[in-house]
Formats: C-alpha cells, structure tokens, sequence
C-alpha cells in the first residue's frame, strides 16, 4: 500500500533525476580562442572583426602547421579597437576587408608564447608574416607599440594575451604603405593622398622605399585633414592632392624631411620627452608618454600634433600617423 | 463519457503543445477511436544569449538577438482506443538584429523564414494497470519527423538563423502515464533519436505533470535531450555547420487550456531553456486554438 500510495512521486523524482542527469555534460573543458573572444563582452569588436574577416572558424580548432595545435593571440579588447574609432562591427566597415584579415592575422602566431618569453627586445613572427617585437618600458610589456594587459590566458587551441592598442603592419615599406592608403587598399576612403603626393613632389619616393642595407625610419605621416588645415593656415588652399605642387619644391622637401628620424624606426613606448631631430635638421619636440603616445611638435607649430595611428610597422620603419603638419 | 470528454479536449491540448515547443512527440492521453481534433498554435521565443562550452554568450553572435516566430497546425487521430496518430507542421520565421552595415558586409540577411518539418506519430497503450487511487497506462510512441520546407542551414554563420536543421529524425519512446481519480496525473516519457546526415542522434525526455479537469487543465514540464556527440561551437571541429552541433539542453515550461465553447478551447504556455549547449537560451510563449470532434 505503501509503495502504491508513493508510485506517483516516485515515478516524477526518478524522471526528474534522469533527465538532469543525462542532459547535463562535463563542462570541464577550455574555451576556445574565438571562443573566449565571443563570450567576453570586452571582446565584442574582436568577435565582430573575427567574424567580418573569417578567422572565426580556424580560431575554433586546432592549428594543423603546430605539434600542440595551438596559436598564439594578442587580442586587442575593446578600448583598443574604439582608439581607432571602431566600436562595433558595423565601424569596422571603413577597413577593406583583405586589410581587416591581414591585421588580424597579425596578432596572430603559430605555436604557445607564453609570457615568460616575452622578454624584452624578443620578436616572434605574425601569421601574416611581418614579426612584432617586445618593448619594455618601467615595468610594462607591449608588443610593438600595444601594452600587453593580460597574459597566459589558457585556451584549448592556445594562448591569448590581451592588449590595448590593434598591432597594425603593411608587410610593405614606407612608400607602398602609404600608396596602399592612397590607394584606397586600407580604408574605403583614401587617405595620406597629400602625404604621397608631396613625396612624390620632392622625388623622396626612393629614399624611404626599402632596400638592401637601406636604413629604417620612424615616420610622422600627416593625415590628409592635416593638410588642409596648413593650407588654410599658410593661405593657399590644398584641395586636392596636386595643390601641393603649387608650393615651392623645397619647401616641400624641407617640410618632409621634418617628419622623417632615421632611428632604425621607433614605436611608441620607445620613445621620450624631449628633442629629437629628423632628417630636415629642426628639432622636434617629443611630448610626454600617456596613454600609450606621445605628442609631436614642430618648431614653427603653435600646437602639438596628436598621434591618431600609431605604431604602423613597415619593412622599412614604423609610421605614426599624425593629426599636424610639423614645420620646421 | 463526460470523463471520456476531458480527456479529449486534454490530449488535443497537449498535441499542441508539442508543436509548440517541438519536444515529446507524444503526450499521455488517448482520445479514443474515432476521436481527433485540429489545431492551430502561434509561438513566439526570443534569445539574446547563447548556451556554449564551457561559457554563455551574452549577445548572438552577428544577429546580437534573436526572435523565432512560428504557427503550426496540427491533428490528431484516433484510430483505435488504443492507437492514436498525430501529424504537425510548422512554419516559422526567425529574425535577428544584426547591424544592417555588417549583414551588408557579410551577404547576410536578418531574417529567415519557411515551413520546417513534418512531423508524424503514433503511439500505441500496451497496457492499463489500477495501481491506488489511479490507473498507469505504460505505452510507447513512434515519430517521423522529416523536412518539408526549402530551409538552408549551410550558410555558414548565418545559419543562426536557421530554422531547422534538415534532419530526417525517427524517434522511439517509451511512455508512463498515471492519473488520479481527481484528474492529477503525471507522464513520464524517455526515448531515442536516429537523425539523418551529420545531426547527431540524441536521447529525449520528458517528465510533465498536471492537473486535468473539465473547467480547466493545467500542466508544468520539464525536458530534455542529450545529443551523443556532435562538436561544439566554436569548439574543435567547427567549421561553422550548425547541424553538426551538439545541441543538449533542459527546458522547462508551464501549459494551461479551457474549454471555450462546446468543441472549442484555447491553449496557452510559457517555456524557457534552463540549461545547455549549442542553444540559445530562450523564453517563449504560445497560444492555440484547437477545434476537436
């Protein structure tokens, strides 16, 4: 009578148990890369820029060219992608889509790099091809001009470092960088169109393209709003890019060389308060490091130019893309 | 045979629920021979997190959230006192709230919609024992669910929104159904999944338990399925084929029904994804009309 009186009770408890039983699984396992990325809200915009350009599927499995199967990311969080004025997937946009996979793929490496070997001055190869190396400066690490926040963050297919700028690199030199962003090869707009005009102008082009043994730089490159802004300032309008030849040759030339420092090319995090001198011989003034840049000015500028991209390695040097012209 | 009435309008409820909630292909209750009744349901789900492994995804991926809205029509058939067939068949819409620059961006669309799958049924009382103040009916069930739509789920990401998984499943349960005297009963159910190409099959479950009278009837479940393998999203083997996927969960829910007029009664639920993987972590709710005879 007992056990007939109990029978319904019985029958839901045992039910009940099966069912949370056997539908549960053993989630003792790692995410993996994209997969830390996706379910990390401050690596929204590098889920989106996974997604956008299609690495999302092979940051799920195992890298097939290395023994642990594993990659290697400097996974750049949100407030990384916003200082480039990404904030959603929907901003990534204005990057060409070859352009957005190459950089990711810059962050990326074959292989487990954990922290201990990120030592200073040690370089590792990208996916991409171009390597990045480690800046020590007190007592923070960046890779190349990005602060490493975060490291040895375990996934089932490697490792992930955070950091808080995007690593940008051409895998081409000075000349054919900038001709890639005149190009409209980088941002759906062109951009340093004035830039590559006034090289071309003042027949710089060969000096800053890369060769055997040739020297690397470090490189202001004034934005194509920068431009303008001088014309207004000097009075004579630069509307398109071929006004800059209505300026004499060696201003020009001068001008340019200003925004050149033959240091072997520097990043950031490298770099200090104070003087330094460029190619054309007037100082520049190197403001103080914040927030992972300095400003620069020119001798004749009112105001400090802002760094709005920096740390663009080149095969040739890094380029700093800057908001001024900086006049000697 | 107004007992005998309840019951039926019961069952008819309970089918509809099924296509609903595209749980249990069978429900308890028989209708008994001669006896049916057709139905039409609207649900309406919405998810804007993701069940994956071993973390949640706050926010789908893409589509950020997402809205599945479906109405299915049903029937059901008694072709014996002690066999009973159902058919079902939904179609549903699923929309999502990617950035419209991003789905540009990628050739994709915020929307997918279609019929789904048929589904068929039968299930069959082996036997009715008296057991208290009670009666257990131990059956079994036997279900055909196959595509019928033109759905695609090889769209790489976009298949998030799928609507399907364009499986040919064939389903075998085993059923245990007692109800008291006074109209409390409790169903347990539990069986196995044979799915076509890369679905993984899967073990089901349901457990329900309710209370049926004539004014009224209402019910609370609670489910499950268990796929046998399958790979993980964005987990090692995925290559962005959703119905690879190993699509295990819980969910539970809560059913009521009236009768309206004679022949006539409306059905309503609620239901949630409590737990899971590979699924998005969605509440729902539906209501039905159902016609019986």
């Amino acid at each position: 009578m007992l056990y007939t009186k109990n029978y319904p009770a019985l029958l839901l408890l045992a039910t009940l148990l099966i069912l949370q039983t056997a539908c549960q699984k053993d989630e003792d396992v790692l995410p993996s890369i994209a997969s830390i990325a996706v379910t990390n809200a401050d690596f929204s915009t590098l889920e989106d820029a996974a997604v956008l350009g299609g690495v999302a599927a092979v940051l799920s499995n195992p890298n097939p060219n290395d023994p642990e199967g594993a990659y290697t990311v400097f996974a750049p969080n949100n407030a990384a992608f916003a200082r480039l004025g990404f904030n959603s997937g929907a901003d990534l946009r204005v990057l060409q889509p070859s352009f957005l996979t190459s950089t990711l793929l810059y962050h990326v490496s074959g292989g487990n790099l954990l922290s201990n070997r990120l030592t200073n001055n040690s370089t590792s190869a990208s996916a991409l091809g171009p390597m990045r190396r480690i800046v020590t400066r007190g007592n923070e690490r960046y890779i190349n001009g990005s602060k490493i926040l975060a490291t040895d963050i375990r996934a089932s297919n490697g490792t992930v470092h955070v950091i808080d700028k995007v690593l940008l690199a051409t895998g081409a030199d000075i000349v054919q960088s900038a001709l890639a962003l005149r190009d409209a090869k980088v941002f759906i707009v062109p951009e340093l169109s004035f830039l590559v005009e006034a090289v071309l102008y003042a027949e710089l082009a060969d000096a800053l393209t890369a060769k055997p043994s040739s020297p690397s730089f470090t490189v202001f490159a004034p934005t194509d709003a920068a431009f303008k802004q001088l014309g207004q300032d000097l009075g004579v309008p630069l509307n398109v890019p071929a006004d800059i030849r209505k300026l004499p040759k060696d201003v020009v030339t001068n001008v340019l060389l200003n925004h050149v420092i033959a240091d072997g090319g520097k990043f950031m995090p490298e770099m200090n308060a104070g003087a330094v001198t460029p190619l054309g011989g007037s100082p520049l003034t190197i403001g103080a490091f914040a927030n992972g840049v300095v400003s620069v000015k020119g001798k004749s500028n009112n105001t400090a130019a802002n760094v709005v991209i920096p740390d663009v390695l080149t095969t040739n040097g890094v380029v700093h893309v800057i908001d001024r012209v900086l006049l000697p | 045979m107004r007992t005998h009435c309840i019951f039926l309008t019961v069952t008819l409820f309970i089918a509809s629920t099924v296509v609903a909630s595209a749980q249990s292909l069978v429900n308890g209750f028989f209708s008994g021979k001669g006896r049916g009744a057709v139905a039409v349901s609207y649900s309406a789900e919405h998810y804007d997190e993701v069940f994956l492994v071993p973390s949640n995804a706050k926010g789908v991926p893409i589509f950020r959230e997402v809205d599945v809205n479906s109405v299915s029509l049903f029937a059901t058939y008694g072709l014996t006192d002690r066999l009973e067939a159902t058919v079902s068949l939904p179609y549903i819409t699923a929309k999502g709230q990617a950035d419209p620059a991003v789905l540009e961006a990628l050739g994709y669309e915020n929307e997918r919609k279609g019929l789904q799958d048929l589904s068929l049924a039968l299930k069959y009382r082996l036997h009715r024992l008296s057991i208290g103040m009670g009666r257990l009916d131990v059956g079994g069930g036997l279900g055909l669910r196959t595509p019928v739509g033109s759905y695609r789920v090889d769209e790489g990401l976009q298949s998030i929104l799928a609507i399907g998984n364009r499986a040919t499943a064939v389903t075998a349960m085993a059923l245990l159904h007692w109800q008291s005297m006074q109209g409390i009963f409790i169903t347990a159910q539990g069986g196995y999944s044979l799915r076509s190409g890369e679905v993984p099959n899967a073990w089901i479950g349901e457990i329900k338990a309710g209370y049926a009278h004539r004014a009224f009837y209402v019910d609370v479940w609670y489910a499950g399925q268990r796929s046998v393998d399958g790979v993980n999203i964005l987990g090692e083997g995925f290559i962005g084929f959703f119905p690879a996927t190993d699509v295990t969960y819980t969910r539970g829910g809560v059913n009521a029904f009236v009768p309206v007029v004679s022949g006539i009664g409306i059905s309503a639920g609620v239901n949630k994804y409590l737990s899971g993987r590979n699924v998005g972590a969605s509440t729902g709710f539906y209501g039905g009309i159902v016609y019986s005879f």
